[in-house]
């Protein structure tokens, strides 16, 4: 078949679209479903700029057709923003922190970073390093993006503290 | 903010006398604000930081703008834009290095459907490009074509463009497009192509430029110098992988080609209207907020090709190059050979620089002689040298043509001024600090280029502080493994030459509500520099940064603020927005003093509202008024609260004479050091850098966090085109265009670069601020060849210094070391060969 | 990787058969692209499988330009690339991607399973550590949420620190096709560039590895240009001590980099360490003339002769630190 109705969940959100077969997830989402926070950065998978995340994994959406992931959980930046677009903790922390430039690459490695901290409770700052290995940057030199990451895992595990006492 | 603030800035004009120094950048002093007569132009010591009482908004880290939205993952850049009918672009590009085009076919492409325009060289009205002459010595003037008609020059050059409904309409059109080519011979190396008898890249000649800087009689000092250490070092082309591709999109409105570009430079509109043949006010162009740049997009990219086929079809078109494309065919940063016979006396001090600079600059000029100029006006770096002779050129190849990129000639030659400076101090051993402190300049001295310095040089103090925040050793990891340090000093200038009569404009506005504009044709490429403007004028008119809104890049509705290259905009726009700041402070401060019932010089601008300086002591209102209320003041006395301001340095009297290459080049310097501890495989060649720091004075920090950003950031660069970077060209073509291939740093590879703020106070943009965007990256390469180099005691003298490459060394070492004794390290061998270290397991 | 990419086209498209054929036979491949594009038909059919089963009959009837779809990290972006245009592409994504599990005493992996899968997994740890290490070289957080073991395998890349691993650890390779269930030995299953012993329509349906033994240690050591980029080359290697003695009764090396396809290291070589516990010396002995029985290739990345360089003393390492492990092993226990 050539066209394919496919219901696509984002951010919580279901959309029901046509998609041909050949179009990248990457494209889907930004062109039809108008994120434009998804980029393209290289195609190949190493940038890292087109980071999605498929049932909270990190995955390049340049590299995964749409019709791949009907009914799973894709998420995008604009998941993180709260209510009255309320910064994510990660996201102010990156901003106060000085871990964004251009800015380019920033959804990715947000995404990157959010994953990580889901699955590992509080990652050593080599953890950090190695998960972000596939988010380049050419603006920042990653530093302040760690110091970032591990600014808001300490006050993550400060919360849960106050939260527990 | 306080006056003995103001007093910090750059001061009058100061009237030039038979010899120099040249005047420090300023308006007449006619155009000032009164002032306190206390005021004056700063000299030498750090006087700054006691004198001027702590700024509320100008250096604090604040994160604000454009930032904001970058986090949130809202910011549109070039591609994020979508208009009903609009096609896509693509260019059609040859696939072979050297050749004519014996014809061009089209048919197969324009039968596609969803074709709307196959375009030739035929379809361009003004079909050539001309860089502005520098007025350099021999300089040839070339015309590059937007696509080529009859001749290929290299591999990638644009033959022809396609706009389609789809962007995969568009590439397969692409693909049918088919060209006939007859290859001719090609030149691939500079140095080849300076050979009698070298195929010719343009009729005219292969050498586009010829840059001399002379001073002094550098033979005669060479003779008699005690020692002469030579080196030849060589660099490779390199390639800004900006996270952002080249994008656009362009549409006609109100019979206007109208662009929204990733560009450094909306002034090119006067050139499209050129290619266009169309009157410059039918041109406008737009910058979006740039994804990265770092030089890639300081010339035209996509912004001729876009408005050639809006022109052609009269749709809106988007054009978005693919990473491998913009590998392939974008230009690149130059590869130097340089070769320096350095005189010195056997206490170390210099006493001449013999030097010589050759740069591909492949098969197009674009910014080549520039880069060729800044590389021999900085090809002597911080240090003292009474005798210099500079030859520099630049020369054609049927390689991928070079341009601007970061650092920008002065990066290729720190590699070259401080692997000297170690050799120096290793022929003479002597300690390596102790030779630079010998002949780093000072603030009053002569540069080869003839002009005086005129402000603090804290090179000194910033090798001091790397070096301290170094730390303690480290220990090898292993027996094969050997631990180096190194350093390296550098300058490096900002804001553009000054002959080129720079200047930048800012229109500011003060709304109904107390709010504020700013209008300024600023580019922003990521650093922050739509940003800092918000914050000076912040700080001036106590507007919160929360409303303040800036509208940057916009030939149509921003004045000109020239483009964001030569880390120029701090220096200018910066200044502009100051000045304008100032001047729209002095326009509605009367009306302020009269509300308030204070002197006009006792009015504090603050949070959004305006009060009498010690108005509690005098029982007044601590109040004050808000600023809508003082714009609505304003209104009824018919003050209008807006200003535009013009700045322009005081353009140098002398001009640049050519041919000693000799008085005024650039406005001033930036100073640092980066030191460097790295771990040399001495079986596999590989090297850990375990520890980086950078220091640079900046004047003065507008804001620290993007200070410190610059400078992790640059290191990083830096570091990537010392140990991985590489564009591999072979008979000019790229072995590989693929980002996979092409190894710029991930957060994986290197450690954190530590940063020190040297900040001396004395700097010419706002605030004694220093340019810093591209001082940070010169250093890396010539820090790591030399940690490298007292770790194995081989020199590295190529870049970039791959495991390969080291293992080379030892190679042609034959097992000794070419450069003196190796310092031994505390419980491990001395170093031998790769051979003994192997046997010692 | 341009070669690899000049021989995966090479594999796409049918030669043409006559002068000036290509040019139109190119030709017909975009105008086909393109008309199926026009007409909103994709560059490929797809179809999504749920069983081996599915997947070949599948193959079989979309034929020659059908492709399977593992993991996609090597094959979209070939396809983004343009360099690989499949006329269909039969996604295997819809059968179960299984967590490592031991079978028969033997680390069994299906397919389907993500390296991410095995990077996680407690049991691949303790039973195989040397895959777990070698997958932390495979490419960035991405490429391991998606990529396969499968899928890897089917690639066949000569940098595949997997098939080092499956070298290594005398790994079985169990392929499905018309003709019923295979299992090919590793050794055999790499032939060329980019080329496994697969036969047309087959597909590999799982990894068996031997698992770590008492008196065993391993090493991998892998050395590339940056984090996540193509080895340049590397070794992984096993070393097991005799049942009775403290001398090796057997070592194996997995090498990557050294030739066109992930070899064995020669075992003739290999044998003379067997029944003594060699010197350092005699151990960088073995390693020269491992690798002087590679093919190394140069290419963008590196030389033939650096690579031959760097093999001898990866190989040297890894061995010496498999004998270190082997002894700690078995002095422990």
């Amino acid at each position: 078949m050539s066209v394919k109705q496919v219901t696509l969940q984002v951010n919580g959100v279901a959309h029901e679209i046509s998609v041909t077969p050949d179009a990248l997830l990457l494209d889907v989402l930004r062109d039809q479903l108008g994120m434009q926070d998804v980029r393209y950065g290289c195609g190949e998978g190493v940038c890292g700029t087109c980071t999605v995340l498929l049932d909270g994994e990190a995955v390049s959406g340049c590299l995964v057709y749409a019709v791949q992931v009907e009914f799973r959980e894709i998420t995008t930046l604009a998941a993180l923003l709260g209510e009255d677009e309320f910064l994510h903790p990660l996201q102010e922390t990156l901003l106060r922190l000085g871990g964004t430039q251009c800015g380019f690459c920033t959804p990715g490695v947000i995404l990157t970073a959010c994953s990580l901290a889901q699955r590992v409770p509080r990652p050593t700052r080599e953890e950090i390093r190695c998960e972000l290995g596939g988010s380049l940057c050419r603006c920042t030199g990653y530093t302040k993006i760690i110091d970032a990451v591990e600014s808001y895992l300490d006050d993550r595990a400060l919360v849960s503290e106050e939260t527990r006492s | 903010m306080s006056d003995a603030a103001l007093a910090a800035m750059p001061g009058e004009e100061i009237t030039v006398s038979e010899a120099p120094p040249p005047s420090i950048p300023g308006p007449p002093v006619a155009d000032l604000p009164s002032r306190s007569p206390e005021t004056s132009e700063l000299q030498g010591t750090d006087t700054a930081a006691g004198a001027v009482a702590p700024m509320r908004v100008v250096g604090q880290p604040v994160a604000h703008h454009d930032f904001i939205e970058k986090v949130k993952g809202s910011i549109l850049y070039a591609a994020d834009w979508k208009l009903p009918g609009m096609l896509y672009g693509r260019v059609v590009r040859a696939t072979v290095a050297s050749a004519g085009i014996v014809s061009i076919h089209t048919d197969k492409a324009r039968a596609l459907r969803g074709v709307a325009a196959v375009l030739t060289a035929e379809d361009v009205p003004s079909n050539r490009l001309v860089e502005k002459a520098t007025g350099g010595p021999g300089e040839l003037l070339i015309a590059t074509p937007i696509l080529a008609r009859d001749r290929v020059r290299y591999a990638g050059e644009p033959i022809a463009l396609v706009a389609a409904e789809t962007q995969q309409i568009a590439d397969a059109a692409a693909e049918l497009v088919q060209v006939d080519y007859e290859e001719l011979p090609g030149v691939f190396d500079p140095e080849a192509a300076l050979l009698p008898g070298a195929p010719l890249v343009h009729d005219a000649g292969n050498v586009l430029i010829s840059w001399h800087i002379q001073r002094g009689d550098v033979q005669a000092a060479l003779a008699a110098a005690d020692v002469v250490v030579e080196g030849e070092y060589r660099t490779q082309h390199v390639e800004h992988a900006a996270l952002e591709t080249e994008s656009g999109v362009g549409w006609i409105e109100n019979d206007v080609v109208t662009l929204r570009v990733s560009t450094q430079i909306i002034e090119h509109a006067t050139e499209i209207a050129e290619i266009l043949k169309l009157p410059a006010n039918k041109v406008r162009v737009m910058a979006a907020y740039m994804g990265g740049s770092f030089g890639s997009k300081e010339g035209m990219t996509v912004e001729t090709y876009l408005a050639l086929l809006v022109w052609k079809t009269r749709r809106p078109v988007r054009m978005v190059w693919s990473r491998q494309e913009s590998i392939l065919a974008s230009t690149k940063g130059h590869p130097f050979i340089m070769r320096y016979r350095t005189g010195a006396t056997n206490d170390g001090r210099i006493v001449a620089q013999d030097i010589d600079l050759i740069g591909d600059a492949g098969a197009y000029p674009h910014k080549s002689a520039r880069v060729l100029f800044y590389g021999a006006a900085l090809s002597c770096g911080p240090y003292l040298t009474p005798n210099v002779s500079v030859r520099s050129r630049a020369v054609f190849t049927n390689n991928v043509p070079t341009s601007a990129f970061r650092g920008f000639g002065a990066r290729q030659v720190t590699l070259g001024y401080e692997s000297q400076m170690d050799r120096l101090a290793e022929t003479l051993a002597m300690d390596k600090v102790e030779v630079r402190r010998r002949n780093f300049l000072h603030k009053g001295d002569v540069i080869p280029t003839g002009e005086t310095l005129d402000t603090a040089v804290a090179v000194g103090e910033t090798l001091e502080r790397a070096l301290a925040r170094l730390g303690e050793p480290s220990a090898p990891s292993a027996p094969s493994k050997r631990v180096g340090r190194g350093f390296a000093c550098n300058m490096h200038p900002y804001g553009r030459t000054v002959w080129f009569r720079d200047s930048s404009s800012a229109w500011l506005s003060m709304q109904a509500d107390g709010t504020l504009l700013i209008r300024c044709g600023v580019t922003d490429v990521g650093g922050g520099q739509a940003a800092s403007l918000c914050q000076i004028a912040s700080e001036i008119l106590g507007v919160p940064l929360s409303r303040i809104s800036v509208y940057i890049g916009d030939t149509a509705l921003t004045p000109s603020a020239g483009g964001t290259f030569a880390t120029r905009q701090l220096l200018m726009s910066g200044n502009a927005v100051m000045r304008a700041a100032l001047q729209l402070r002095e326009l509605v401060a009367p009306v302020a003093a009269e509300a308030l019932g204070c002197p006009v010089a006792g009015v504090v601008f603050e949070d959004g509202r305006v009060t009498a300086a010690g108005a509690a002591s005098a029982g007044a209102s601590e109040e004050g008024i808000s600023l809508g209320e003082l714009v609505s003041m304003c209104e009824a006395r018919s003050v209008d609260p807006t200003t535009l301001y013009v700045f322009h340095p005081e353009a140098e009297r002398r001009g640049f004479d050519t041919e000693p290459g000799q008085l005024v080049s650039f406005p001033d310097y930036t100073y640092g050091t980066h030191a460097a501890e790295v771990e040399v495989d001495l079986e596999t060649g590989e090297i850990e850098v375990l520890k980086y720091v950078s220091c640079h004075d900046v004047g003065r920090a507008i804001n620290p966090l993007r200070v410190e950003g610059q400078m992790q950031g640059g290191a990083m660069q830096g570091l990537g085109y010392a140990l991985m970077e590489e564009i591999i060209l072979d008979e000019g073509k790229m072995a590989s265009s693929l980002l996979a291939n092409y190894l710029v740093p991930t957060s994986d590879d290197m450690p954190d670069v530590m940063v020190e703020i040297v900040e001396s106070g004395e700097g010419k943009g706002p605030i004694n601020a220093r340019g810093i965007g591209e001082a940070v990256i010169g250093n890396a390469a010539p820090t790591i060849a030399n940690a490298v180099a007292d770790a194995i005691g081989l020199r590295p003298t190529q870049l970039p210094i791959t495991p390969e490459r080291v293992l080379a060394l030892f190679d042609a070492a034959d097992g000794t070391s070419a450069s003196g004794s190796v310092s031994p390290v505390p419980g491990v061998r001395s170093a031998g060969t790769a051979a003994d270290a192997c046997a010692a397991g | 990787m341009k070669a690899m990419f000049e021989s995966a086209v090479d594999r796409a498209t049918p030669l043409p058969s006559a002068p000036g054929a290509l040019e139109d036979a190119h030709a017909r491949v975009v105008l086909d692209d393109w008309e199926r594009r026009w007409y909103g038909e994709p560059r490929f059919s797809y179809e999504l499988v749920r069983s081996y089963e599915e997947a070949v009959h599948a193959l079989r009837e979309h034929g020659e330009g059908a492709k399977a779809l593992a993991g996609g990290q090597s094959l979209v972006p070939l396809m983004n690339l343009r360099v690989l245009r499949p006329s269909a592409l039969i996604d295997l994504n819809g059968i179960a991607a299984m967590a490592p599990q031991l079978e028969g005493g033997r680390l069994s992996l299906s397919a389907m399973t993500r390296y991410s899968q095995v990077l996680f997994s407690e049991l691949a740890r303790c039973q195989t550590p040397l895959l777990t290490t070698a997958i932390a070289y495979v490419g960035n957080v991405r490429v391991r949420n998606r990529g396969t073991i499968g899928g890897a395998l089917a690639h066949g890349q000569a940098t595949s620190e997997l098939a080092a691993v499956a070298l290594a650890l005398g790994g079985e390779i169990l392929a499905y096709g018309p003709t019923g269930t295979r299992v090919i030995d590793a050794e055999e299953f790499f032939v060329g560039h980019l080329r496994t012993d697969l036969r047309p329509e087959e597909i590999v349906t799982g990894l068996r590895l031997e698992v770590a033994q008492s008196r065993q240690g391993s090493s991998f050591r892998e050395l590339a240009r940056r984090s996540g980029a193509e080895a340049i080359a590397g070794v992984a290697a096993t070393v097991t001590l005799s049942p009775e003695r403290d001398v090796i009764g057997g070592v194996r090396l997995g090498l990557i980099g050294v030739d066109e396809r992930p070899v064995a290291g020669d075992r003739t070589v290999l044998s003379s360490l067997l029944g003594r516990i060699p010197t350092p010396a005699e151990i960088d002995e073995v390693a020269s003339d491992v690798t002087a029985r590679t093919a190394p290739v140069t290419d963008s990345q590196s030389s033939a002769s650096y690579r031959r360089r760097l093999v001898r003393v990866l190989i040297r390492r890894a061995l010496t630190e498999a004998l270190q492990r082997a002894e700690e092993r078995a002095s422990a226990g």
